[in-house]
């Protein structure tokens, strides 16, 4: 890659990454449904993998994990009931979810557009079922006490409304990172090297 | 062997393994990667303050644009209040003057007489059920600290309860919210010797944006309205903060009565919120720092001392 481009991809990231974590953290409030707030975050680690690829948002979702440990701790309980704001579940969360989003049909949707919408709403439901579970395994085993949500209130209450508002949330993310993004015409220059380009010339939108 | 190497998801499984490790670290009491988010801080605290100051500044004149008529009705019937205010002040200023002839006489004290109350605004928000711990721009150099496994009251401009410091840094704190399924507060019903019970956050009831009663005894007589505040019991929270009102009373066990609670205070809606900090706590950490010592005892010396 030619030194202006990466002066520029670099820029991009890091305005971006900042932008969109204070956003989330500084206006929760205003993008909520039925008690869920839109994961922005991890949207935008999600879409960026998978258009950009693992490097790309393996690096972002370390950043974006850290902004997060920073911004808006989990608090967890360990023995002794003691609660104590934790350090390196949000960059755990969003590397995860970077490497998920990588290889999520890349090469078979060709990281078409309207695909990373499905990327986005797999990996929130991967998220949140996994976190329901570590959670309820943590309540009973740390906490000693029931984790009483029953599993219509998971899906109804927790999932379903977080991936609805993560998907009408990822819109405006792809069409930035499309469009305005990283990369000129929006293609990683690395993949031009890759012969997933020769095939599936159709799925491109 | 080098092709296992570079393989993207053995890189990933290291990885997790890794980040897993420095998770368990960091929960250690004293750990240094806790500090590990210092430089973060330090590039995107001011980033935030930035972009949350523009959002509120756009906000503000929006709002000013949309109100100008409300405003100017809300103008006039402020000015109204404050005639009335006026001539309610003049009354309450004897009031006033007796009611601190009769502290004096019978010893009476201030609910909150000894605690200094800290003014900070709310930094960062939750950013999502889980990640949903508040930071609020106060911190050591504002004179604050926090010892291993001591916490502060925190409240809204109205003194109603939000919830408790559990963590404070260089320039700002991190607030366990009342809703989290962590928080626990020993509270009664608000009258002379009123009922004692235990309000904790629940997982269920969060997402309906309300809290547990629990340990309700079987003649309390609770019903939907009743106010709750703190008991003061354990040392924590000092007595008579309000906390909520009851929404509902389960009593279908009567040895296992439980209710659930609506909280006064609106956390979607911060801006402000103030800590709670004992005079006694100040003056001993004061008395530290006087004798060149750190303000409050680390966890190390905590464990030399066990």
């Amino acid at each position: 890659m030619r030194r202006p481009a990466l002066i520029r991809m670099i820029i991009v990231y890091v305005v971006y990454t900042l932008l969109i974590c204070c956003f989330q953290v500084s206006f929760s409030q205003v993008m909520t449904f039925k008690g869920q707030v839109a994961d922005l975050m991890l949207i935008y680690t999600v879409v960026v993998s998978y258009f950009y690829g693992f490097l790309d948002g393996a690096i972002v979702g370390i950043s974006v994990g850290l902004l997060r440990d920073f911004f808006a701790a989990p608090a967890v309980t360990i023995t002794g009931g003691k609660i104590v704001p934790s350090v390196g579940i949000g960059i755990l969360v969003m590397f995860l979810a970077s490497a998920i989003a990588s290889s999520f049909f890349t090469k078979r949707m060709r990281r078409n557009s309207l695909f990373s919408l499905v990327a986005v709403a797999v990996v929130t439901l991967l998220y949140k079922v996994s976190g329901h579970i570590i959670i309820g395994i943590w309540t009973r085993a740390v906490m000693h006490k029931g984790y009483n949500l029953t599993l219509a209130q998971i899906i109804f209450e927790s999932i379903l409304p977080q991936i609805l508002l993560n998907i009408v949330c990822a819109i405006p993310v792809i069409l930035l990172l499309r469009y305005l993004g990283p990369y000129r015409k929006g293609i990683n220059p690395r993949f031009n090297s890759e012969s997933e380009l020769e095939n599936n010339l159709w799925l491109k939108i | 062997m080098r092709k296992l190497l570079t393989s993207k998801w053995f890189i990933v499984v290291m990885a997790v393994l890794l980040i897993l490790t420095a998770i368990i670290l960091g929960m250690l009491p004293g750990s240094p990667l806790g500090k590990v988010l210092k430089p973060v801080g330090a590039i995107a605290s001011p980033v935030q303050k930035s972009i949350k100051n523009i959002g509120n500044n756009v906000a503000d004149f929006w709002a000013a644009i949309n109100d100008g008529v409300a405003i100017r009705e809300e103008n006039a019937q402020l000015r109204e209040e404050i005639a009335q205010l006026e001539y309610e002040l003049t009354q309450n200023e004897e009031a006033s003057i007796r009611y601190e002839e009769l502290q004096d006489a019978f010893h009476i004290r201030d609910t909150f007489s000894n605690y200094e109350i800290y003014g900070a605004s709310v930094l960062s928000r939750e950013a999502d059920e889980w990640f949903s711990s508040i930071r609020i721009g106060l911190g050591n150099v504002d004179g604050i600290y926090l010892a291993s496994g001591d916490s502060y009251a925190v409240v809204d401009v109205r003194m109603n309860l939000i919830g408790r410091v559990i963590d404070i840094n260089e320039a700002d704190s991190e607030i366990l919210p009342l809703l989290h399924e962590g928080f626990v507060v020993s509270a009664k019903v608000n009258a002379v010797n009123g009922a004692g019970m235990i309000v904790r956050g629940d997982a269920s009831l969060k997402l309906e944006g309300l809290c547990l009663v629990t340990d309700i005894d079987e003649n309390t007589v609770l019903v939907p309205g009743t106010e709750i505040v703190t008991s003061g019991d354990g040392g924590l929270f000092p007595q008579g903060i309000p906390i909520g009102v009851i929404e509902s009373v389960d009593d279908s066990n009567p040895l296992i009565i439980t209710a659930t609670l609506r909280p006064y205070a609106d956390v979607a809606g911060l801006n402000d919120v103030f800590v709670m900090v004992p005079f006694s706590v100040i003056e001993e950490q004061q008395a530290n720092i006087d004798a060149g010592l750190p303000p409050v005892a680390t966890s190390s010396s905590d464990e030399e001392e066990e």
